[in-house]
């Protein structure tokens, strides 16, 4: 057992410190990278969202976005977001669990590598693979139909918000495993002991004990995967070739030539919002999960 | 309920091809606080876990009072069990963890509250009993985890190193507690630590283990001054290790004749085991036996360590007014109050 | 004679997770060695993946950028943790939250503030993508480091080679490295891999990496760009996996 070293110190400067007005110089480096290569990146995004094409202060820009078809991007992407990760968060949650209590250490670990790289990927690889695999001619296409199942018989294609939902349960299946099985991991053997020794048969364990300690990493698991299918670009950018109105694809498209002058600034706006969109998600994921961080402390 | 006798009888257990437990028997009374004390992986954690119905023995059979329980489900036992530490349900409140034996018998809300207040008043934490166990001190948690255990008049109370994450002076007074609450509800109480000083300080028997067979099982001061084997010698209390020679019966130490206890082969070189307080240190008028090494004055108490010519090292606990002569470095003569003792043929280094 | 348990819902589970996992690989696999009209299987795909010169070329060239953000990890990031954690800053809850903000912007809407605020100078050369390969990666790297940094007694051990007499440059060398290895090779692994399979922003941006490569040759050979994505997938797949597979169970781990 770890046994936690209570101890009287002084209140210590650490191994390292120096006065005052210098104590910032070793941070600074890594301050200005990241100032220069990211917030000054996203301050200008808003700041250029509001301008019209004389540079004055305007709301067009975000009124245009939240006429179609931007609003039918965002409704999409918010659609694909909420169904990908719903669709994932319960078997991600089921398997975590199966693997983490009952799983070898081998296993853990070769099954978090497996889902490092799947949920990583990155979209391209995984955009080719499921066009050989569901394509008109794939093999998996063909096994389907065989069975019984011609997927294309129902206009199934890869290129609709529902065909690129089946590939994006790829990523999503693999990602809240890992982000979710800390989680797991986190309820400690005694609770489960100490529940028994109580008189707590396994289902009254779960619904007092275990599913209350777990059910605000669940949701903000899903808060997670929901912001990271909201977000995907380059999935969806490999397979729609531009038909199906997604908002990230949207940006990439006013990001480069070919843009009206009435566009001029729609792509920012439309950044904005789609940092609002992501906020409100990522926002309470961490806030839930620094405050679940306190119940594992001691 | 109330509070019954425990019986185990003749319960193994393996793990791995590793004997955790060799037909192992422990009777405990009613109201009896048995230790069960020995080194780690000794088997006394997995006695008392095969007792609470969390681990499954191989063989054998658990007693409580007449019922045989050997094959009831572990959340089905009537046991309150204290953990070593972080057992506490962190989502529930203080009070609410303690009344969590009684909300799964099914106690009314009213009812259950009542009578975890009665408990965290019996542990001084009634003031606690809203706040969450991540805000409680590491020994603030285990006296809830205390009266969590003991809320529903348990049959059984069943203790696994609950001290040994503590500090030493919190372990000190959680040990008291613990003894003052055994005490006045009655509760048959089986207690498992590593810490000898403890065992002996609070139980009515302690049962010495050692490779999964209880070595010995006696009232502290049995244990203490007649050690059935050398291994609860050493376990037990400071044992000093004295070189010298056996002929037949007896051996001679310090110029005496003591009698020797245990049987042993023959005659030879042995080690004699003597309490550091049977061992009396005195100026000698020139060269002496031995040596002084240091003097420690531990209050009433003082204690001498001495060093043979031929390197062994002597501990002897005197009283503080007696040692006002004795310095480190001076030569000494020691004597032996005993008049017999145990041998032991291993070389101790 | 010890009868082993077996856990048959875990085999459930684990078989399903396989099922949902190799059947769309396996599939793709099958259709990337295809023998196109002469039927039958072959892997000319995957050969004529690797004949290309621009295969090489590209896969070099994300490997040069991918070392280059890890470089800047290793010189930015490294050392202002190990400060971080070795001194009470009061900047250590500042630059934990900092490292935090990219998870909550999309790739895209940073893509878009990177075109329209970086200056030309900055955006005509390649070495910009490491810098946003590098933000787009430090939550990942910054938790893994601040896990691995805590899990060592890093102020005592700087204190004890202090007091014992060693400069800093000493205690660095001889004592903080050494102790700070492992995580630092979790955390380039983990940079490593991010920025090598980065897409969105380097195509965003009008840079061409492997990934964008690889794109760009569906247009010309969907099957081979389909060969050169199964590789991309499985042999990241199989190293990681066997190397933890075979790899000696270095944590340490709290024994239950």
């Amino acid at each position: 057992m770890i046994q936690k070293i209570e101890r009287e110190s002084a209140p210590s400067r650490g191994a390292f410190s120096l006065s005052k007005t210098f104590s910032i110089l070793p941070y600074l480096p890594f301050i200005i990278i990241f100032s220069y290569f990211f917030l000054f990146p996203i301050s200008r995004l808003v700041y250029v969202s509001f301008l019209s094409n004389d540079n004055t202060f305007t709301l067009s820009n975000f009124e245009t976005a939240f006429k179609k078809p931007y609003n039918t991007g965002f409704i999409n992407s918010i659609k694909i977001g909420i169904y990908s990760a719903g669709l994932t968060v319960f078997p991600g949650a089921v398997i975590a669990y199966f693997v983490e209590t009952r799983g070898s250490s081998k296993l853990r670990r070769s099954l978090a590598a497996m889902n490092g790289v799947l949920a990583n990927t990155g979209g391209v690889p995984l955009a080719f693979m499921f066009t050989a695999a569901l394509g008109i001619q794939g093999f998996l296409t063909k096994a389907l139909k065989s069975a019984g199942l011609d997927i294309y018989a129902h206009q199934f294609s890869l290129a609709t918000l529902t065909g690129l939902l089946v590939v994006y349960l790829y990523f999503q299946l693999p990602l809240m495993i890992i982000i979710f099985s800390p989680a797991i991991s986190a309820l400690r053997r005694e609770w489960v002991e100490a529940a028994t020794n109580l008189g707590a048969n396994q289902y009254q364990y779960w619904i007092r004990i275990g599913i209350p300690l777990l059910f605000p990493s669940f949701i903000a698991s899903f808060l997670l995967l929901f912001a990271s299918g909201f977000s995907a670009y380059a999935t969806a950018n490999a397979l729609t070739v531009g038909n199906l109105p997604l908002t990230p694809l949207q940006i990439g498209g006013l990001l480069d030539g070919n843009v009206s002058a009435a566009q001029l600034h729609l792509g920012k706006a439309l950044g904005v919002v789609m940092i609002l969109i992501s906020a409100i998600a990522v926002v309470p994921y961490l806030w839930i999960q620094r405050r679940t961080s306190r119940w594992s402390q001691k | 309920m109330s509070n019954q006798s425990l019986t185990v009888k003749s319960v193994s257990k393996n793990f791995a091809g590793v004997k955790a437990l060799d037909n192992f028997n422990l009777e405990v009374e009613v109201g009896e606080l048995v230790a069960l004390l020995g080194p780690s992986g000794c088997g006394k954690t997995t006695a008392l876990r095969i007792v609470a119905g969390l681990e499954k023995q191989d063989s054998g059979a658990i007693r409580v009072g007449d019922t045989d329980i050997t094959s009831v489900p572990a959340y089905k036992r009537n046991m309150g069990m204290v953990f070593q530490a972080y057992s506490l349900f962190p989502n529930l409140s203080v009070e609410e963890n303690v009344a969590f034996g009684l909300q799964m018998r099914k106690v009314d809300k009213k009812v259950r509250l009542k009578k975890a207040h009665e408990l965290l008043d019996l542990v001084g934490l009634d003031s606690q009993s809203k706040r969450f166990p991540h805000q409680l001190s590491g020994g603030q948690q285990q006296r809830v985890a205390l009266a969590r255990a003991l809320a529903f008049e348990p049959e059984i109370l069943l203790l696994d190193e609950p001290l040994s994450a503590l500090d030493a002076q919190v372990r000190t007074n959680l040990r008291e507690e613990i003894r003052r609450l055994q005490l006045s509800l009655g509760t048959t109480t089986l207690f498992v630590t590593h810490d000898q000083e403890e065992a002996m300080a609070i139980s009515d028997r302690v049962g010495v283990m050692s490779n999964g067979r209880l070595e010995q099982i006696d009232i502290p001061d049995v244990l203490y001054n007649n050690p059935a084997s050398t291994f609860v010698a050493n376990f037990v209390g400071t044992m000093n290790h004295i070189p010298a020679i056996a002929s037949g019966d007896t051996v001679n130490i310090f110029g005496k004749q003591v009698r020797i206890k245990n049987s042993h082969s023959g005659s030879g070189e042995v080690s004699a085991l003597v309490r550091p307080e049977s061992i009396t240190v005195m100026r000698s008028q020139g060269a002496g036996q031995a040596k002084i090494v240091t003097r420690s004055f531990l209050g009433a108490s003082s204690q001498i360590v001495c060093q043979l010519p031929d390197g062994a090292i002597i501990q002897s606990l005197m009283p503080s007014q007696s040692t006002g002569e004795l310095h480190p470095g001076e030569e000494v003569n020691l004597s032996i109050s005993l008049d017999e003792v145990l041998v032991t043929h291993a070389k101790i280094t | 004679m010890i009868r082993k348990k077996i856990d048959i819902p875990l085999i459930i589970v684990l078989t399903l997770l396989g099922l949902f996992i190799l059947v769309p690989m396996g599939s793709a696999f099958e259709y990337s060695i295809r023998n196109g009209l002469e039927g039958g299987y072959s892997f000319k795909n995957y050969i004529w993946a690797f004949n290309q010169d621009d295969f090489g070329h590209y896969l070099l060239r994300s490997a040069w950028l991918a070392s280059l953000t890890v470089l800047i990890t290793l010189l930015i990031l490294v050392p202002t943790m190990t400060l971080l954690h070795l001194s009470n800053s009061k900047f250590r809850p500042l630059i934990d939250g900092l490292s935090l903000l990219p998870l909550v912007i999309p790739v895209v809407a940073f893509a878009v503030g990177a075109q329209i605020a970086l200056p030309e100078f900055v955006q005509s050369t390649v070495f910009e993508l490491p810098f946003l390969y590098f933000i787009l990666a430090l939550p990942y790297a910054y938790r893994s480091l601040d896990i691995g940094l805590n899990a060592i007694p890093l102020k005592t051990l700087t204190e004890a080679a202090r007091s014992s007499g060693a400069n800093w440059r000493n205690t660095v060398v001889h004592v903080i490295t050494p102790a700070v290895r492992s995580s630092v090779m979790g955390t380039v692994a983990l940079t490593f891999a991010l920025s090598l399979g980065e897409y969105t922003i380097t195509v965003l941006l009008h840079w061409d990496t492997f990934p964008t490569w690889v794109t760009y040759v569906a247009q010309e050979n969907l099957l081979g760009a389909i060969a050169i994505s199964m590789i991309a997938l499985i042999v990241p797949f199989a190293v990681l996996t066997s190397i933890s597979l075979f790899a000696p169970d270095r944590s340490m781990k709290e024994s239950k």
